[in-house]
């Protein structure tokens, strides 16, 4: 449908006829997409599935939030306690904000690197409509007490096997099209999407392996400690992989493109790519340290995780660097102001980890809330940050408009995320090492200085905090799905067009 | 064992990059960190007048209808 009004164009103040306008429905569903060089409809809905899942994802995390403050709001219900819906919040930001997010960087990414339209339009809405109802899946069978109790991987056997089956659809897609390319080279972008692609399905596949009772009850084939192992395998490399990997493959292109420079080192992107593979797989053990894992393999994971801090920070600072010459542009410029953040919290959350994984400060981290702050600086301000800034990159492109409908709303929305992803950090750390000092004192006789109790007051304040951060964050998700709204519902479809023939 | 281990991590690693960069030259790693300019001449004119760097920048082909590309 079209709207039958002129519109006064918001960043050339110009009329534009009517029949130029679609709606939303028309860009994301219409299916006439032949005779474009590039599959942007695919690209399209991903990105409204991003700004969807991001505010019901982190809508459900500032609820479980508000439960640690005030206990009542679990509803006394069974399907809104915080063990519910605790793994839907991750597996809702996780899987469809920021899996939503990679599959529309990644389908954007490749097909304008290699020159060429995705491999079939038809497996590749396959991917969407797949991917969306696993999600929808998760939404429902978790609240209902449906799990594996593996964190990340709860979603039960039916699930994960579906999960499977669009997982290897996407890789099709994805290998094919950089197979078909035009171009003489695979840019170092496309090599991280394809490990995060390949590594994924390994580690969903091993990690899931377990004998069915019914559709959504299964016992997993590992026991006791290798169980433990092969989790943590997977646990560790979803952040590795699921959020790291992909996302750099996002920061190799979006950072050099909204800045309007090539990367600061190729030879050091693909030292870079390599160390990370090398390395990263191999640090899960440190999630079990001073447990019934064999001693070898835990300083394993701890020399590991030290060692990873260099290809973390190469790559840091190889997209840091791509600034070079142009640091002024931040002054105007919002959306790289978010790509470059997210890299500094990349950076930090990089240093962090290693620095946890070493035994004699896990000795103190573990268990407690620092734990959950250093995910959280890594998730907000890393994934999400840089989901943010290729999302308003995009969103333009991609339906049509000269630019987005507000630069101040962007500008507003990276100061309450940098606000809120603060606080949270923060209050974490202030819990996390009050919560390890207090449960590790002990009085002269041997007896526990503190009881847990004790310990879960002290900690109230921080849960305050951590709450008002979260509404912080949120905010800003809101305002860009505001901002989003404003500029897809009367995208340009001459302008969309043109785009994906040249842009 | 875990000196072993990651004496292998360590050859694994500079086999592949070795590998990965055995027929680079200066030029063609300057040409691939391009790349994402090269499907938009007017962005890439930009990039050269910012960087003095030459961007080998061609607009795409148009997709053709096919067995793949089946309108549905």
């Amino acid at each position: 449908m079209f709207l039958a009004v002129f519109l006064q164009c918001s960043s050339c103040q110009t009329r534009v006829a009517w029949q130029d306008f679609a709606t939303v429905e028309e860009l994301t569903m219409s299916t006439a997409t032949i005779g474009q060089a590039y599959n942007y409809k695919v690209v399209r809905q991903f990105v409204i599935a991003t700004v969807f899942w991001g505010v019901v994802g982190m809508a459900m995390g500032v609820w479980i939030a508000s439960q640690l403050v005030w206990p009542d709001m679990n509803l006394d219900l069974p399907w809104t306690t915080f063990g519910r819906l605790r793994p839907l919040h991750t597996s809702l930001v996780i899987f469809g904000f920021a899996g939503s997010a990679q599959f529309a960087a990644s389908y954007y990414a490749v097909q304008r690197t290699c020159q060429v339209r995705l491999y079939s339009d038809k497996l590749a809405a396959f991917t969407f409509w797949g991917w969306q109802s696993v999600i929808v899946i998760m939404l429902i069978t978790l609240p209902l007490g449906y799990t594996t109790t593996k964190e990340y991987a709860e979603i039960e056997f039916s699930g994960a096997v579906w999960m499977a089956v669009v997982w290897v659809a996407y890789a099709i897609v994805f290998f094919t099209t950089v197979v078909q390319r035009k171009t003489k080279h695979i840019y170092v972008g496309n090599w991280f999407f394809g490990a995060f692609i390949l590594v994924i399905a390994m580690l969903h596949v091993v990690n899931h392996l377990s004998i069915p009772v019914d559709w959504f009850k299964s016992y997993p084939v590992y026991s006791g400690a290798t169980d433990a192992m092969v989790q943590w395998w997977y646990g560790h490399n979803a952040v590795g992989f699921f959020l790291t990997t992909g996302f750099l493959g996002m920061m190799y292109y979006f950072v050099p493109k909204q800045v309007n420079r090539p990367v600061y080192s190729y030879r050091l992107s693909i030292v870079h790519f390599w160390a990370l593979i090398t390395l990263y797989i191999w640090a899960g053990p440190h999630h079990l340290h001073y447990t019934a894992l064999p001693d070898w393999a835990q300083s394993l994971g701890m020399a590991m995780s030290l060692i990873l801090l260099a290809p973390s920070w190469g790559g840091m600072i190889n997209g840091m660097m791509t600034l070079s010459g142009a640091w002024h542009k931040l002054r105007t410029d919002p959306i790289l102001r978010f790509l470059v953040l997210s890299l500094a919290f990349y950076g930090m959350s990089t240093f962090e980890g290693p620095m946890m994984a070493i035994k004699t400060v896990n000795a103190l981290s573990h268990y407690t809330d620092w734990t959950i702050g250093h995910v959280h600086a890594g998730a907000l301000g890393w994934v999400a940050m840089i989901t943010f800034g290729a999302t308003y990159h995009m969103v333009p492109k991609v339906f049509g408009r000269e630019q987005m409908y507000s630069t101040p709303l962007i500008n507003l929305h990276f100061w309450l995320a940098t606000i809120g992803t603060v606080l949270y950090i923060a209050s974490m750390w202030v819990n996390g090492i009050t919560q390890g000092l207090m449960w590790r004192a002990v009085n002269e006789d041997g007896t526990l200085t503190y009881s847990f109790v004790e310990a879960l007051q002290a900690s109230h304040p921080g849960f305050i905090v951590r709450f008002a951060g979260g509404v912080f964050f949120l905010s800003g998700m809101l305002l860009m799905a505001y901002n989003v709204w404003r500029t897809v519902r009367v995208a340009d479809v001459a302008l969309a067009r043109s785009q994906a023939q040249i842009a | 064992m875990d000196i072993f281990l990651n004496v292998l991590g360590v050859v694994f690693l500079w086999l592949a990059v070795e590998y990965c960069l055995r027929h680079q030259t200066a030029e063609s790693l300057d040409d691939a960190s391009m790349v994402p300019f090269a499907d938009d001449p007017e962005v890439a004119r930009r990039v050269e007048l910012a960087t003095g760097k030459p961007v080998k920048a061609v607009a795409p082909e148009e997709a053709k209808p096919g067995w793949i590309n089946l309108d549905m």
